[in-house]
């Protein structure tokens, strides 16, 4: 049987492991009432996300539906994505919304 | 279903029926603890403050007393005082008083000590016992239920399973007319502007980035940038990358609900729907924020365990870790882990968990209270301590 891993919002182009995955296992995932199968390149810890698409180098990794951080090199579909290769781009911002942070 | 609850003159329903012992200073919680020990019904709200506060302080602990006493689920009130603390008794004793319920005052400098105090004050709750064990609960609709939420002692399975199964309780909620109020700003941080995007009017929206940014200040006059300390080495080991992500997995126990108004700490909403409180995370100001708030029932989500609740507010733990539903068993009120294992739906665990919480607040009891794991809670300051 293979494992499972989740995708939280339709939007979203990644998805979290449900379990312990090793490289080049595939995954499956529910989305709505279809089932969809992803190839792993990396290992993926339980917890971890994983590409359901191809992300390009500064564009945004979306989970819960909402840009979580941008990729800072190209990601494939079913990488390991993780700090190794995500940007957090939040600062804090005065009330003029200039930075109050770096 | 229908919400059994305890009328009250004011026209709420309790989820309880207790006659609430509140100390107007810390310095009194020993009156307060041995008169509950004695009258079976009563509950003491212990905390440490009420004195030495700058002015802004004293007017948050005496506004968060005076809700507390107002609280659904409190049916009377003794108040103790001691006779020199900053917050006002008498301004305490009639805030409450407008609600209707009975309420009335000791001060151990007046009456002479504690021994006579407690004599004095375990005759008069004994009497609001009787008074309150003579109300029946009465048949309300769902718009009477007023919830809080936050997540303690989370892990990994806290944003993939429990945050999100409260989002779904949520919709409920609103859906019925209810009100559901959330908070940890702590928590929010990072996902602000997610939030600002599901409130009814920018000012709110603007509200919400308003507290973060006054949570960061704080923590900057304090040397340090409070980012680092939300974001923890665990949160990354457990695959939390980004302090936005950790942010959007807390606020998922509001869903996508439209919020309705923000709320200073303890205030009471205007109205049913959604409302974010700045309220911090750590648990015992946080209940007692949503408790003032007006919450009866709290839905507490957990990875490892967090075994607390409040005195006054029934604290439902509802967890996705497989292990942690085994190894805290006896703290865990429901268990999620269907969600980290794929084999239910979010609507189906959403519905169960607001079904479950609607029978908690008809009397079911819960974990914590059985467990006498409720009797820790404080009131937030801002200021120094003087």
């Amino acid at each position: 049987m293979l494992k499972l891993a989740k995708l939280i919002n339709d939007k979203d182009n990644v998805i979290t492991a449900l379990a312990d995955i090793a490289a080049d296992e595939e995954v499956k995932v529910r989305r709505k009432e279809e089932e969809m199968i992803y190839r792993c390149n990396q290992d993926i810890p339980f917890g971890h996300k994983i590409a359901i698409e191809d992300i390009k180098k500064g564009d945004r990794i979306i989970k819960y539906g909402e840009p979580i951080g941008s990729a800072t090199q190209d990601i494939r579909k079913g990488d390991w994505v993780h700090t190794h290769n995500v940007r957090d781009d939040y600062v804090v911002l005065d009330k003029s919304g200039k930075p109050l942070t770096s | 279903m229908n919400f059994y609850g305890y009328p009250r003159p004011d026209g709420k329903a309790g989820a309880r029926n207790y006659v609430a012992l509140i100390p107007t200073t810390g310095c009194v919680n020993a009156v307060c603890y041995q008169i509950e020990k004695m009258i079976r019904g009563t509950k003491a709200l212990p905390h440490h403050q009420g004195c030495l506060h700058p002015s802004k302080d004293t007017e948050q602990v005496t506004k968060t007393l005076i809700h507390l006493g107002k609280n659904p689920n409190v049916a009377a009130v003794l108040l103790v005082g001691l006779g020199c603390e900053m917050v006002v008794c008498e301004e305490v004793l009639s805030g409450i008083r407008k609600s209707g319920k009975p309420v009335d005052l000791l001060r151990v400098h007046e009456v002479g000590g504690m021994l006579d105090t407690v004599n004095k004050g375990a005759k008069t709750a004994a009497d609001m016992v009787l008074q309150a064990s003579t109300i029946r609960r009465e048949k309300f609709g769902l718009e009477k239920l007023c919830f809080g939420t936050k997540c303690g002692s989370s892990d990994t399975t806290s944003g993939l399973s429990s945050n999100l199964v409260v989002g779904e309780v949520c919709k409920r909620v609103a859906n019925h007319g209810g009100t559901f109020l959330q908070g940890e700003i702590c928590d929010i941080m990072g996902g602000e502007y997610a939030l600002k995007k599901l409130c009814v009017g920018q000012v709110q929206g603007e509200k919400i980035v308003d507290f973060v940014r006054d949570l960061y200040l704080r923590g900057l006059a304090m040397g340090a940038d409070v980012r680092g300390s939300q974001m923890t080495t665990g949160n990354v080991a457990g695959g939390l990358t980004t302090l936005v992500e950790k942010a959007l997995g807390a606020n998922a126990k509001g869903g996508d609900v439209p919020i309705q108004s923000t709320l200073e700490y303890g205030d009471i909403p205007k109205g049913p729907g959604r409302h974010i409180m700045n309220v911090p995370g750590h648990g015992f100001e946080n209940l007692t924020g949503l408790a003032a708030g007006g919450a009866i029932i709290h839905l507490f989500t957990t990875g490892r365990g967090a075994p607390n609740g409040n005195p006054i507010l029934p604290t439902i733990k509802i967890c996705g870790n497989r292990k942690t539903n085994a190894t805290m068993k006896e703290h865990i009120d429901i268990d999620v882990s269907s969600i980290t294992s794929e084999t239910e739906t979010l609507e189906t665990e959403g519905q169960r968990v607001y079904e479950y919480a609607i029978s908690v607040a008809n009397g079911t009891m819960t974990r914590a209270e059985i467990l006498n794991f409720d009797g820790t809670m404080e009131i937030l300051i801002n200021g120094p301590v003087m």
